[in-house]
């Protein structure tokens, strides 16, 4: 019984593995406004967002599922749209967008 | 567990579900019904009081017709007074203040649509400061966020100069560096933005004038 549970598990849960393998994304197609900000690229923890949410509440309806695909700015996350979608980094169900250091590497503590 | 105990359990959780609902409704129109008369209760209360030969009678009403004082200062007769004593986020929250988006009392649209008239000072004799109608652009240092506008009129409607200046910032444009992340720590706007003033997570209640550089 428990054996055919887990054969049933692995079947379904492998594919998803293969696809959710990436754990860290590098953002920094927009390296030379993150450094006239003061900031440097974004580390995003896919691994961490799969703990939470389901794939299809992400994809591919707020981000397309191929790296580099995603034209990501923070205007764009200000106007609700890709990390500043309207139950993401724009509410009140997980940290704001202004908290820079959450997500921006090398964030200049300033002075 | 066997499939009868299975719907057994679900019965019991479906009956005491429907008991706790029951038990809510009820409460709610129990507190409906108490509340009701206690309400005619005060203006008996306040019909009794009236006596026209006694200055301290006397109640003034605001431009909506409610309630904004009485003659005798020691007897508030306010709508905060009668909601609970005092200024409290409940009392606050009922007063039908216009609210932003996350709840809070927007005290900006407030002033723009004329609805708090306060006094410049409770010192009589001070002089009044008008409001400083200058806006300055910060512009913001990336390619694709909206630049801001900082509007000093609506700040020194309810500041005086020296609350920010010189000690928070220079009064000089362009001379103040600062940076988001720094906001974030709380120096320069964030001294005041999401302590007393509307919160940080507004991005675009400040940043409102678009970069013509920006893509999209």
């Amino acid at each position: 019984m428990l054996r055919r549970r887990l054969m049933v598990l692995m079947f379904f849960a492998a594919p998803a593995l293969s696809y959710g393998a990436v754990d860290v994304i590098t953002l920094d197609s927009k390296i030379e406004s993150m450094q006239k900000a003061g900031v440097g690229p974004v580390k995003f923890p896919h691994a961490k967002h799969q703990l939470k949410l389901k794939c299809g509440e992400c994809h591919p309806k707020i981000f397309k599922d191929a790296l580099k695909a995603n034209d990501i700015n923070m205007k764009k996350n200000m106007d609700g749209q890709a990390c500043g979608s309207a139950n993401c980094h724009n509410s009140d169900k997980t940290f704001p967008l202004f908290e820079c250091a959450k997500c921006h590497t090398n964030v200049k503590a300033g002075k | 567990m066997n499939a009868s105990s299975k719907v057994d359990f679900l019965k019991v959780a479906v009956l005491f579900s429907l008991l706790i609902m029951f038990g809510f409704v009820m409460s709610i129109s129990v507190d409906a019904e108490a509340q009701q008369p206690a309400k005619k209760g005060d203006a008996a209360a306040a019909t009794k009081k009236v006596d026209p030969t006694d200055p301290t009678s006397v109640i003034y009403l605001d431009t909506a017709g409610k309630a904004a004082g009485v003659g005798d200062p020691n007897k508030p007769a306010g709508e905060a007074y009668k909601a609970g004593r005092g200024w409290h986020p409940a009392a606050l929250a009922g007063a039908n203040l216009p609210k932003d988006k996350y709840g809070l009392i927007d005290w900006a649209k407030l002033v723009r649509e004329k609805l708090v008239k306060p006094r410049h000072s409770l010192d009589p004799a001070e002089e009044e400061m008008p409001p400083l109608p200058m806006d300055v652009l910060i512009e913001a240092k990336g390619d694709f966020v909206a630049n801001v506008i900082f509007p000093h009129e609506m700040h020194t409607y309810w500041l005086k100069c020296e609350v920010c200046h010189p000690k928070i910032f220079v009064p000089s444009a362009g001379q103040n560096k600062m940076s988001m992340v720094e906001i974030a720590q709380g120096q320069w706007c964030g001294r005041c933005h999401g302590k007393v003033a509307f919160p940080l997570s507004d991005c675009k209640k400040c940043h409102t004038s678009p970069k013509k550089t920006a893509t999209k």
